[in-house]
């Protein structure tokens, strides 16, 4: 039976639809991550299924059972919010153990309970302070042990990472999934970092103002995305418009702006339709043939180099060379660039044009 | 460069900066706190008067004990029931959206905008048994006793003090706290009572010490309601005994007496309350699972809010306004003198205007220094020494305060003047600092850092930017302190008897059993400040919509 | 002479060292990034810089020029806070001219300015909106427009891009910086974000703990750190703790159950408790061939264009690597591996005092 199941929801303040008609089924043990910008509707999803929010319209289901009129604190879920918001009166422990203290719970089970989760998230020895007292990655790992000590099967998740530093992030998104694995989950995590998004999912789903784009593992969304808007959200990717030239099984011909072409493996359109291209920099690389381009400039990531090309199609064409080889360029330099065929997706051209289509605000 | 840019040039001079606020410092200290303080010193330099005319007088001590006793009795009391019932509707302010909800927001307030005198005369022709004298019987008639009638007339003034006090700390509380709880199972009075309550200490001792010291002071509406309501003679508060002993000459030991027993167990009670709820323990280890859950649910919290409306709307609404169904069902005997009246009134408007105008030019850049401050040890200790005035009693302040200026008792129409402004000055400053103070801690220090790296001087970033934010905080300061002055009557009496300001007026129309006069100059007072009120709240509704 | 120096600045916040004997030049033009985790002392770097905070000792210049007693009004160094400090009552457009407004400048001047400020910062459309009625990146964007306006010569900015999507900080690194540079301004962008720091600085100043501990551009910090910390912040590191046995074209390091590893020649001498960086980049694994060492395949994370395989090194701990994403499929959990690394890609430190764990802490 899928633990969480959201029926036609629909969620409107005033006049502001925030979550249009949508449906999503969350299978039990999955670590699902909603994935969006700000006001795609991902926060209202989750504070529905929590039951913080009551939907407009639409039922939510948990366990198979329909929510409609559970309040809050019967809904049996832990949930770790973006602000942290540990109680400031409390310390450590007796943040953890709020959850088995409103249930009853005697002492010694108490103190067990949050023992046991403190542990898990390795903070045993900040036990007997206050939430004060604790940096930011801190304050979030005592968070969840607070979330997971209620024994709730449903973990929610609301941007548990966006308030810490980029590399505290890093840390904990690992110790999140395997926690979650660990104890056998199901998890619901909201977030507009893509990176984070991949490194922690089982599958992702993506949204925007208000609506369910697509959903799919990380491989599948980053690989083979199925809307133009994906692609672009999910990792970075070069966008070249043009016209089907030729089609034929495993080989089609993309005809471009400047009549220069690109051969790509999949494309499901016909001849003359308008497409557009989408192939990530790490699968352009230079060569004696392919696009004629001009190198703009460089960019330094580390271990490569991103340089950005203007193609002669007038498409700007980003692709990445190892950072030894940077010297081997410079700007202004005329260069071929070739496609990797395997890798490109193709998407039909936007009717609002792509810059619309891709928009991240 | 032009006159304009010199001026703006001279002021943000550093020195000039410091001059302004030195010379604030020094007035607040010499012009406010000493006067207001000044009394305690009588102990020492007056001990053997104080001996010889009270201790040793077993009659007026025994007055004085009681009067004492009935203050700090009813002003506990008070203080108590307004917690009780304020604190829901102080969550019905802040946590709930409904239609209508802004009218409920003026309702609260209303109470304040009737004169203390009006308020007394009001609560005694609804609750109370009247004098003979006072011809009317569309009342309710049932209470007698003078204690349990002064009671539910302080109610009526310091309710909306606690309810404002408890919504602002509750609006600061943020209510993600109360939805974790939730989130983890605790039912939703679990969770308020678990999180959100404790959280409230700091805002609670405020709302405590502002009801307490508002009812401990109050004297027109007390004096009124005891001068008819019919049995109540020899009862007294120490307002009303003040009053008293301020009409017999040679009374100062005994005045002075009376004002520092109150300044003293005023402020030994307020630390101790403030001790206390800090260090209290709540019982938030001991949860009842099923009783809390069925009492957040359904039923009982719609009979919670349904109480608290109604105590609004009967206990405090409808007998602050009662007085209008006097001037409508009563004639007057005597034609209403309406010279004297408004010479009263603009005598009032004058004393009100100036210590408005003078609250502006130095509360606001004391508040400032105060709130820019934290953690520095001269805007620490002026923070505390700004409650002063507001915690010890109007009456004791004039006493005070007179004894200060104007020892040798000389009643010049001139003199009564400048001392009723001193003495109005000194407990309306507190409340414009405060209001100030507020607002500009509410606001981000970075909006004035930014505009000075983009080239301001402090005076422009203040003008441009922090002004703006702060200004309905402001105009709210200059109102209450305004209104306040009007209505005030303890401080008047206590420090110039003869200064006929509309107040004392109206007090000494019941005086003399004129009680229409009375209930029509109220009314004319009432209509005045509600008409400030109403454009208050329009300003400020403008502004926190363009925030 | 560098634009903006400080020297041996001293600011303390009760028991916090917020500056610890600073010292920072600022070249003329340059886009410098301060780089640092939070608590370090950027945020206040940044108001000394502007005057808003006076330091407790040493000495600020603007150029030749003392600024320790300039007020910020008269520094022309103009600060950007996180949350972009629009002044919420004035529109987008009286925002901008917030500056020109107080130096009085003429209608006509200021009518210019304000047309190439929302030029410059796309804003055409919108100048008449209020700040709350905004996207983020617009905000931004106007706060920008706002600084520049100000006719600044520095610009200050206090971790502009934190407020934003992580999506959108991408795309918006490179307009910020053409932005700076296109006006000729010298910048210093404060950051906890070390990929930004790489991507957008013409040199990164890393900080901690108040003090600068190492200064570069982003090539040299990354390939070239100062000290562990800097080689595990500025991109992941893999580390190796042993003594010294060999220096020849390598230097050769074993730890205590014999495993030998290779790096760059440096500055220690045989016998030396040392430890060994490697970028997780340039980390190389692989079932087949040889290695310094072997490792069990704990997890691999898909990122996209890479995957992150953590290892685990019996006796020595956890390794991770970073491998092209086509790799997938070909590394699975329990797999066993062979960890190598080319010795010029690994650098060689001296064992810090107070232990590594604690070097690298990051909070």
């Amino acid at each position: 039976m899928p633990q969480v199941e959201l029926r036609n929801i629909t969620m409107r303040f005033g006049k502001v639809v925030a979550a249009d008609e949508v449906d999503l089924i969350i299978a039990d043990g999955e670590y699902v991550t909603i994935l969006g910008p700000s006001g795609c509707g991902k926060t209202t999803l989750i504070r529905i299924i929590a039951g913080i929010l009551e939907p407009t319209q639409g039922e939510v289901l948990i366990g198979g059972k329909n929510m409609k009129g559970v309040p809050i604190e019967e809904r049996d879920l832990g949930y770790v919010f973006q602000n942290i918001a540990l109680f400031p009166h409390f310390t450590v422990q007796r943040n953890v153990t709020y959850g088995p203290m409103v249930k009853d719970r005697g002492k010694d089970e108490q103190r067990q309970t949050a023992q046991k989760y403190l542990e898990l998230v390795k903070l045993l020895d900040k036990m007997q302070m206050f939430p004060s007292e604790l940096c930011g990655g801190e304050q979030q790992k005592a968070s969840l042990a607070r979330a997971l000590a209620t024994d709730a099967k449903l973990l929610l998740l609301d941007e548990p990472l966006s308030a810490l530093d980029a590399r505290v992030r890093v840390d904990l998104r690992y110790e999140l999934r395997r926690i979650v694995k660990r104890l056998g989950l199901t998890a619901v995590h909201v977030t507009h970092d893509q990176e984070e998004a991949m490194s922690v999912s089982d599958r992702i789903v993506v949204m925007r103002a208000g609506g369910i784009v697509e959903s799919g593992t990380p491989q599948q969304l980053y690989t083979r995305p199925k809307d133009i808007f994906t692609s672009n959200f999910v990792g970075e990717t070069n966008l070249l418009e043009g016209w089907v030239k030729e089609r034929a099984e495993g080989r089609s011909v993309i005809e471009l702006r400047d009549e220069s072409t690109i051969v790509v493996e999949q494309c499901d359109f016909d001849e003359g339709d308008a497409v557009v291209v989408s192939v990530r920099p790490e699968f352009v690389f230079p060569f004696t043939d392919g696009l004629l381009s001009k190198i703009e400039y460089f960019t330094y990531m580390g271990t490569y180099w991103r340089v950005t090309a203007e193609a002669q199609s007038e498409d700007m064409v980003e692709f990445d060379v190892p950072a030894a080889e940077g010297k081997l360029y410079h700007p202004g330099q005329e260069i071929y660039l070739m496609i990797n065929r395997k890798a490109a997706v193709v998407f039909p051209r936007p009717k609002e044009g792509i810059a619309e289509a891709v928009k991240l605000e | 460069m032009s006159w304009l840019e010199k001026a703006t040039e001279l002021v943000s001079r550093k020195g000039f900066r410091k001059g302004w606020l030195g010379f604030v410092i020094v007035f607040f200290l010499l012009f406010i706190i000493i006067p207001t303080v000044f009394v305690l010193s009588y102990v020492f330099t007056n001990w053997s008067d104080i001996q010889n005319n009270v201790l040793n007088d077993p009659q007026a001590m025994n007055a004085i004990w009681a009067a004492i006793g009935n203050s700090f009795e009813i002003a506990a009391i008070v203080t108590v029931i307004d917690f009780v019932i304020g604190l829901p509707m102080a969550w019905i302010l802040v946590r709930k959206k409904f239609r209508g909800k802004q009218l409920l927001d003026t309702f609260i307030d209303m109470p304040l905008v009737v004169p203390t005198a009006a308020l007394g005369f009001s609560a005694v022709i609804f609750w109370g048994v009247t004098v003979p004298t006072v011809p009317y019987h569309w009342g309710l008639e049932l209470v007698s006793s003078p204690f349990i009638l002064i009671v539910l007339l302080h109610i009526l003034f310091s309710y909306p003090y606690m309810v404002r006090s408890l919504s602002a700390i509750l609006g600061e509380i943020d209510q993600t706290y109360e939805t974790a709880g939730r989130t983890l199972g605790a039912s939703k009075l679990t969770a308020v009572r678990t999180i959100t309550l404790p959280l409230f200490r700091a805002g609670l001792v405020t709302g405590i010490i502002l009801c307490f010291a508002r009812s401990l002071s109050e004297t027109g509406g007390t004096f009124v309601a005891l001068a008819t309501l019919s049995g109540s003679t020899g009862f007294n508060t120490a307002p009303t005994l003040i009053q008293y002993y301020k009409s017999i000459p040679g009374s100062q030991p005994v005045l002075a007496f009376i004002s520092i027993l109150l300044i003293v167990l005023a402020l030994v009670l307020l630390v101790a309350v403030a001790v206390i709820v800090k260090k209290m323990h709540l019982p938030i280890r001991k949860i009842w699972p099923r009783p809390e859950k069925v009492l957040s649910r359904g039923f009982a919290p719609k009979l919670k809010d349904v109480t608290s409306i109604a105590f609004l709307i009967f206990i405090v609404l409808i007998p602050s306004f009662w007085i209008f169904t006097f001037v409508v069902t009563s004639s007057s005997s005597q034609a209403m003198d309406w010279s004297t009246f408004l010479t009263s009134l603009a005598y009032s408007f004058a004393v009100a205007g100036i210590i408005t105008v003078v609250d502006l030019a130095l509360g606001v850049p004391l508040a400032l220094y105060i709130a820019r401050g934290r953690g520095k040890r001269l805007p620490e200790i002026l923070d505390v020494l700004v409650n002063v005035p507001l915690i010890v009693p109007t009456v004791a302040l004039g006493i005070s305060l007179g004894m200060f200026w104007n020892p040798g008792g000389e009643t010049t129409a001139a003199i009564s003047f400048v001392l009723v402004v001193l003495a109005h000055l000194a407990f309306t400053f507190p409340l414009m600092v405060r209001n100030v103070t507020g607002a500009v801690e509410e606001t981000d220090p970075v909006y004035e850092e930014t505009a000075r790296t983009l080239g301001a001087k402090p005076i422009q970033a203040f003008r441009r930017v922090l002004y703006p934010m702060i200004s309905s905080s402001i105009l709210a300061g200059a109102i209450m302190a305004f209104t306040r002055s009007l209505g005030e009557t303890g401080a008047t009496i206590a420090v110039a008897p003869d200064a006929n300001t509309a107040p004392i007026y109206i007090v000494n129309l019941i005086k003399a059993s004129d009680f229409y006069s009375a209930a029509v100059a109220c009314i004319v007072l009432i209509v005045i400040s509600f008409a400030f009120m109403l454009a208050l709240r329009r300003i400020t509704r403008k502004r926190r919509e363009a925030n | 002479m560098p634009r903006i120096r400080l020297e041996g600045i001293v600011k303390n916040f009760g028991d916090i060292k917020a500056a610890n004997d600073l010292n920072l030049d600022i070249q003329d033009g340059e886009y410098l990034c301060l780089l640092g985790p939070t608590g370090a002392g950027k945020t206040t770097a940044l108001r000394l810089i502007s005057g808003l905070t006076k330091p407790d000792k040493g000495r600020i210049f603007f150029g030749d020029k003392p600024m320790n007693e300039v007020e910020p009004e008269d520094r022309k160094a103009v600060m950007l806070s996180q949350t972009y400090a629009l002044f919420p009552q004035l529109t987008v457009a009286e925002n901008i001219l917030f500056g020109p407004d107080i130096k009085d400048l003429s209608e006509h001047d200021k009518e210019k300015t304000l047309n190439e400020m929302l030029e410059m910062v796309r804003l055409r459309k919108r100048p008449d909106a209020y700040p709350r009625e905004l996207s983020g990146g617009m905000q931004q964007r106007t706060a920008l427009a706002r600084a520049l306006a100000s006719g600044a010569e520095v610009l200050l900015l206090d971790e502009p891009l934190r407020a934003l999507d992580a999506r959108l900080r991408i795309s918006l690194r490179h307009e910020l910086r053409d932005l700076a540079k296109s006006l000729g301004l010298t910048t210093l962008h404060v950051t906890h974000d070390q990929e930004e720091a790489l991507v957008m600085a013409d040199r990164i100043a890393v900080i901690r703990q108040g003090s600068i501990i190492q200064v570069g551009t982003p090539a040299e910090v990354f390939d070239n750190p100062a000290s562990p910390f800097v080689a595990n912040f500025v991109g992941q590191s893999n580390f190796f703790v042993g003594e010294v046995i060999q220096k020849r074209e390598a230097t050769e390091v074993q730890d205590d159950s014999g495993h030998s590893v290779l790096a760059r020649p440096g500055g220690c001498k045989i016998g030396d408790r040392v430890v060994v960086a490697v970028k997780v980049g340039n980390t190389e694994i692989s079932k087949e061939g040889e290695g310094f060492f072997e490792g069990t395949v704990e997890r691999v994370l898909f990122e996209g264009r890479n995957l992150h395989v953590d290892l685990n090194v019996p006796n020595i701990g956890r390794y991770s690597s970073k491998i092209p994403s086509w790799r997938l499929g070909k590394l699975m959990p329990g797999d066993v591996v062979k960890i190598k690394w080319s010795a010029d890609k690994a650098r060689v430190f001296p064992m810090p005092e107070k232990g590594l764990v604690e070097e690298l802490k990051v909070e």
